[in-house]
């Protein structure tokens, strides 16, 4: 912050430049983590739409043993009755989605994975293989039983509460840059659906569009337009180019303090500086072996395209962005993970699109020596019912989920929370969206109470409690 | 009787009762035996396919329960024994299959439920409430709302910022010199008529409500001309919107153009052009999706309610049941798309009008079981419709009895005209070549004796000429044919022995000359089967359909149109809208933050005779678009009551789209060329053709880089555009050919005595501070240029 005092002394903008210069320092945060981090930097994966957490994460045999009775016609009748499902629930419609009563078979197999022996689905062998790095929490649950969940998961806040700084923007918003020449805060993969929140869920609300979430393609053929001066020009020439339009962007920005979107263009020049070299050197796949294009599975059509976007991910984890956050299975509405029909078919077919890209993930950060300091979360909006929607399919579930953390300090081999015998309500250590959050930024070595904004007040339930359990 | 009794019970819109076996199926075996899945070939979801079976044999004998497999598998009487996964079927449970299926297995899949009508603010129509105060209306319902917070509203902007303000918004480039130099000795009110008469106004508003209507250019196989999406030469639509917009056209009209130009105005292919709005909409192997697009995005663009939830199933927010859902898609069901000929080009290929038409009058229109396009419920055939809680109940739907000129397109004069010019314009080129000249020369009076024909089988009254003419015209055509093959077939013949000639046959070129000669040697055998026609006939009536959803869109008894129309006007002159959701006015989405002046608008819109220049006027021209973007100094006691400025104390700066961007850098450099309307030009030459970037084309294949940069608008769905501020637009405003040249060349025409003076007032339409100018002082005049293209201000609208 000194050298924008400098600087505007240097102008000779006076005291009113002074002044300025002094309060906007103020309102800033250090960039220093609170306390001892555990975790540099996190991958984020987001599967849109809402994964089945009975046919992922959370095996439920009981389902195929009362497959098709009616739920109160079980001995788990006592779930519909259970207060959870008003405490929990803030419908935009009320009624909309029910708990569909009749029982649902398991549409996959499971088995014991792992040393650990925990269950996971047999749509996901490959993360099963890697389930001895994973700290499984059975037991989420939100409020919203529609695809505003899908931007609340990364509010904390329900979507007709409006929009709030999202957990990316968080991270960025309260530590420094590992790496001046990438944004801090990626987005890879189409992001959700504005029926859901669009740019919402990697945006920055109050904080200021600088920190919401960069997209950046995966396209390793053009990974950046413009990247390069149309007229070849010397660095040091554009450097001194970049510094004139800094210049007078400063100067105006003394006559609009409170633009955030000015703020955040003269930030954003001055990382496009530099990332003009750092993106293409990030997105340039062919120096990776073979081998390492296979375990993210490149060699294959299935996998390719997220096994690119994870590759690309890794490499931009490994370049020190400290926020990556990852969507799958955006169509354009609801997400394709919404399987309200043909659970089977959708299901099988997404998860071999991410199943072995994402163990590719976590083997490679390993043997790299990162996933000691990189979190990865695998999360979704809401589970699904255990009973049936119409003939094939399962409807939206926000009284218990899986979401899945491994490396950064998280134990691995873990299962933690649990739902009922049916999948229906989380019973044990149940854990509200921001729960996440807080262990995100636990183990990134921020103190989220320190980073409220004046004129923000932020509320308990915002700030969540970290999942001590899963803690290494 | 059983399902004769459903069937009455549906039709009554009363709720059918699914036989419990068929709930037992559904819950326990359906989940792997369905229409997709199909283990062992087995598909228990439809009545039609339980009864035919899988792959170990017939599925059920109606009737019979004892000697159908299935029961024999669930009473584990038979091999496999099923469910696979789960208990035995219990004895009640078999008792109840085995009943049903001696029953006949009724299965009535559907439930159908009326919807009932909500008490919901947007399905009411608006109600004009006197506004709480003197002056323009729009400042008194503000202040009212600021006034009940404690909020103080921002005093005016400096003149200049409005002025550039105003320009910026209307016609999407800013002030030059000298029209800032001219604004200061007009009125404000001078100023602003000025800008809505401008002709700038309807290509800056047309990109906005492409933006709304789906404008996409057509994409496909570009190499191979293969239309797959959208239709070739929407361009026409396109200048249709800019030319309606700029005369001011009524936007119920507009309306009513847009969806059925061709039924209203079916002799003026100027209103025809309009209904690109649905040619927009075609896909060449989709027809279902095609239809999905028309109703959902028909209802989305003009009355801001999502549908499509409705195709599977009753809507769940909004009362909207499956049913009035399918008669919507009734009312597009006839319509097909085509291209008619324009005057001066006889290919369509090259040139033409991209229009629509009713074709098949009498396509059913079903309800699709679980929006399936598979799974029709022939039940019952769907008349055209309308929600019946979303406003007025639908106008009578008249079929409309077409001119010749609309069913018979090219029996049009020009047409006719055009083909004879081409003829003989053949003749001239056959020069030199005995065997083409010789065709060319017999294509002449075959053609004008073609004419001649179809002249008189369309005469009124009937000319009895006509057997005589068609004679005529097919012994013609037959000799002009008979020369025309004898020419191509030497010429497929010489092509075929240069093809072979060299050391190694061209075997592209030899495709070709053995294609021609085939097509020669069989015009030589073929008997003439009378003559061509000139063109292809169309229906001679259109269903109607069309006109009247458009009438009960533009009605002013429906509750939304206006309010969505309002909505959307007031997001691109404030920056945000009254309906936040601007795509959704239903149960759904938001509540309006001042419902008292959306009404108030709405109902000025329509008593002004949907004018939408007078919507503009009297935005401009309120207080609250003139104030202040800034609160200057933090600190300021509305900043704490309402920081987001949701009740309008402060005007919102806001980022220019990337089309405006690029207009401008033009406009300023000197090197905006504006040329109006056209073909869509080429979106990779952005650079090279100066022309404004709403001329380019834009579809989900093909998009302007430097747009998409800046949130171009996605051409599949974009109601609002988002206003990113990302490094990559840093990047391609200073590394684009575009802003480095036009830097360097706008740097020397400014060259001269008070360079940088000129050159803030040119770019950002102000005079430098000191401070600027002691920065400035540092710099080439090309780079001070460049830099000032990079000032933030450059892409704000401040």
């Amino acid at each position: 912050m000194s050298t924008r005092r400098n600087f505007l002394a240097d102008i000779g903008m006076g005291f009113t430049g002074l002044a300025l210069g002094s309060m906007l320092q103020a309102e800033k945060p250090t960039g220093m983590p609170h306390f001892a981090p555990k975790a540099k930097r996190v991958i984020w994966l987001f599967m849109i739409g809402g994964v089945s957490h009975m046919e992922s994460f959370d095996p439920k045999p009981e389902l195929n043993k009362y497959a098709g009775r009616m739920l109160g016609d079980t001995p788990y009748h006592a779930a519909l009755d259970n207060p959870l499902v008003k405490q929990n629930l803030r419908e935009v419609i009320a009624g909309l989605h029910k708990a569909q009563p009749r029982l649902y078979p398991l549409q996959v197999g499971f088995q014991k994975r792992g040393q650990s022996g925990i269950e996971v689905s047999d749509w996901f062998p490959h993360v099963g293989g890697c389930v001895d790095d994973l700290a499984v929490v059975r037991s989420v649950w939100t409020t919203d039983n529609n695809h505003g969940a899908q931007m609340q998961f990364h509010t904390g806040r329900h979507v007709l509460e409006g929009q709030f700084p999202t957990i990316g923007s968080w991270v960025h918003y309260g530590l420094g840059s590992l790496n001046e020449n990438l944004p801090q805060f990626v987005v890879l993969g189409e992001p959700i659906d504005t029926c859901c929140g669009g740019p919402g869920a990697h945006g920055a609300s109050y904080l200021g569009p600088e920190h919401g979430g960069v997209r950046l393609e995966v396209k390793p053929e053009s990974p950046l337009a413009y990247a390069k001066p149309f007229v070849a020009t010397t660095e040091e020439e554009q450097r001194r180019q970049f510094d004139l339009i800094r210049g007078f962007n400063r100067l105006a920005e003394v006559e609009y303090p409170d633009d955030a979107a000015m703020k955040a263009r003269i930030k954003s020049y001055e990382l496009a500086f530099r990332m003009q070299t750092a993106v293409p050197e990030v997105m340039r796949f062919s120096s990776e072996s073979a081998s390492m294009q296979k375990l993210y599975g490149l060699d294959q059509a299935v996998t390719k395209p997220f096994g690119e976007t994870l590759l690309a991910a890794r490499r931009m984890a490994e370049s020190g962005v400290r926020f990556i956050q990852v969507f799958h299975g955006n169509n354009g509405g609801a997400g394709k993970w919404d399987a309200h029909s043909n659970l089977k078919k959708t299901h099988g077919e997404l998860a071999a699109q991410v199943d072995l890209p994402i163990a590719g993930l976590l083997k490679d950060l390993k043997q790299r020596g990162m996933l000691d300091d990189t979190l990865v979360v695998f999360a979704t909006e809401f589970g699904r019912t255990p009973g049936a929607e119409g003939t094939n399919g399962r409807d939206h579930h926000p009284y218990g989920f899986s979401v899945w953390m491994a490396g950064g300090g998280i134990k691995g081999g873990v299962v933690h929370g649990a739902t009922d015998e049916i999948g229906f309500h989380a019973v044990e250590n149940r854990h509200y969206v921001t729960d996440i959050h807080a262990t995100v930024l636990r183990q990134m070595g921020i103190d989220p109470r320190k980073l409220e904004v004046p004129g923000h007040k932020r509320i308990d339930i915002d700030f969540g409690e970290p999942i001590a359990a899963i803690i290494a | 009787m059983f399902k004769a009794a459903i069937v009455f019970g549906l039709a009554l819109g009363l709720r059918a009762e699914t036989p419990e076996a068929v709930k037992l199926l559904e819950a326990r075996c359906v989940g792997c035996h369905n229409g997709a899945t199909r283990q062992s070939g087995l598909d228990l979801s439809r009545r039609e396919t339980a009864v035919r079976g899988g792959d170990r044999g017939a599925g059920m004998v109606p009737g019979k329960a004892k000697e159908s497999y299935l029961y024999q598998v669930l009473a584990h009487t038979a091999k496999p024994a099923m469910p696979k996964f789960g208990a035995k079927f219990s004895e009640a449970e078999l008792a109840v299959v085995a009943a049903w299926i001696e029953d006949g297995a009724p299965w009535e899949e559907r439930v159908v439920s009326a919807v009932s009508k909500v008490k919901h603010w947007a399905f009411e129509k608006p109600v004009r409430a006197t506004p709480p105060g003197p002056g323009n209306p729009i400042d008194a319902f503000l202040g009212a709302e600021r006034e009940r917070r404690g909020l103080r509203a921002m005093a005016a902007a400096d003149r200049g910022t409005v002025v550039r303000r105003a320009y910026l918004d209307v016609v999407g480039v800013p002030p030059t010199v000298d029209e800032m130099a001219r604004s200061a000795t007009q009125s404000y009110e001078q100023v602003v008529d000025g800008l809505l008469a401008d002709a700038r106004y309807g290509e800056r508003w047309g990109r906005h409500w492409m933006d709304i209507w789906r404008y996409s250019d057509w994409y496909g196989y570009r190499n191979a001309s293969e239309v797959r999406n959208s239709q070739k030469f929407m361009w026409r639509w396109r200048d249709w919107i800019v030319e309606a917009l700029n005369r001011d056209e009524p936007y119920d009209r507009m309306i009513v153009e847009m969806l059925a130009g061709d039924e209203v105005a079916p002799e003026d292919p100027d209103t025809v052009r309009a209904t690109g709005f649905l040619a927009r909409n075609y896909s060449k192997f989709d027809r279902d999706g095609w239809m999905q697009d028309a109703v959902d995005h028909t209802m989305l663009g003009f009355m801001g309610v999502t549908v499509k939830c409705a195709r599977c199933h009753d809507h769940k927010y909004d009362p909207i049941s499956q049913e009035e859902y399918y008669r919507m898609r009734a009312i597009f069901e006839p319509y097909e798309v085509r291209v008619d000929r324009v005057a001066g080009q006889v290919d369509p290929e090259k040139d033409g009008l991209a229009r629509v038409y009713d074709a098949g009058l009498d396509r059913p229109t079903h309800l699709l079981i679980r929006g399936n396009i598979q799974t029709p419920d022939k039940s019952k055939d769907l008349l055209p419709g309308t929600p019946t809680h979303l406003g007025p109940a639908l106008g009578k739907v008249a079929a409309v009895a077409l001119p010749l000129a609309a069913y018979y397109p090219d029996q049009r004069g020009f047409v006719h005209a055009d083909l004879l010019a081409a003829a003989k314009a053949a003749i001239g080129k056959a020069a030199g070549d005995p065997k083409a000249l010789a065709a060319a020369e017999a294509e002449l009076p075959a053609l004008e004796a073609r004419l001649a024909a179809e002249r008189a089988k369309f005469a009124e009254p009937p000319d009895l000429r006509y057997e005589e003419l068609a004679a005529k015209a097919r012994e013609l055509e037959r000799k002009a044919g008979l020369l025309r093959g004898q020419e191509q077939a030497l010429k497929g013949q010489a092509e075929l022995t240069e093809a072979l000639s060299g050391e190694k046959p061209n075997e592209k070129k030899l495709g070709e000359a053995k294609k021609k000669l085939a097509a020669a040697t069989a015009a030589l055998t073929q008997p003439a089967t009378g003559y061509t026609p000139i063109g292809k006939e169309y229906p001679t009536k259109s269903s109607g359909r069309r006109t009247a959803l458009g009438q009960w869109i533009g009605s002013k008894e429906n509750p939304l149109t206006a309010r969505v129309a309002v909505n959307h006007i007031w997001l691109r002159h404030f920056g945000t809208a009254l309906v936040p959701t601007v795509f959704d006015f239903g149960l759904n989405g938001k509540a309006p933050t001042h419902p008292a002046l959306l009404d108030w608008l709405a109902t000025e819109l329509m008593e002004s005779g949907w004018s939408m220049k007078a919507l503009h006027r009297l935005i401009l021209t309120s207080e609250a678009y003139q104030m202040r973007s800034t609160a200057g100094a933090e600190g300021h006691p509305n900043a704490a009551i309402d920081p987001e400025n949701q009740w309008l104390w402060r005007m919102n700066p806001r980022r220019l789209e990337g089309e405006a961007v690029r207009d401008s850098i033009l406009s300023v450099a000197g090197e905006l060329d504006g040329t109006m309307k056209g073909p869509d030009i080429d979106p990779t030459k952005g650079f090279e053709s100066r022309r404004r970037s709403i001329y380019f084309s834009h579809s989900a294949d093909a998009q302007m880089e430097f747009l998409r940069v800046f949130d171009g608008p996605n051409p599949t769905e974009c109601y609002q555009r988002n206003e990113s501020v990302v490094p990559q637009q840093a990047l391609a405003m200073a590394n684009s050919q575009l802003s480095q040249e036009l830097a360097q060349k706008l740097a020397k025409r400014l060259e001269g005595p008070a360079f940088v003076s000129r050159a803030f007032q040119t770019i950002l339409g102000r005079l430098p501070s000191a401070a600027e100018r002691t920065l400035a002082a540092s710099a080439t005049p090309g780079n001070l240029v460049h830099a000032l293209f990079n000032h933030n201000d450059f892409v704000t609208i401040r």
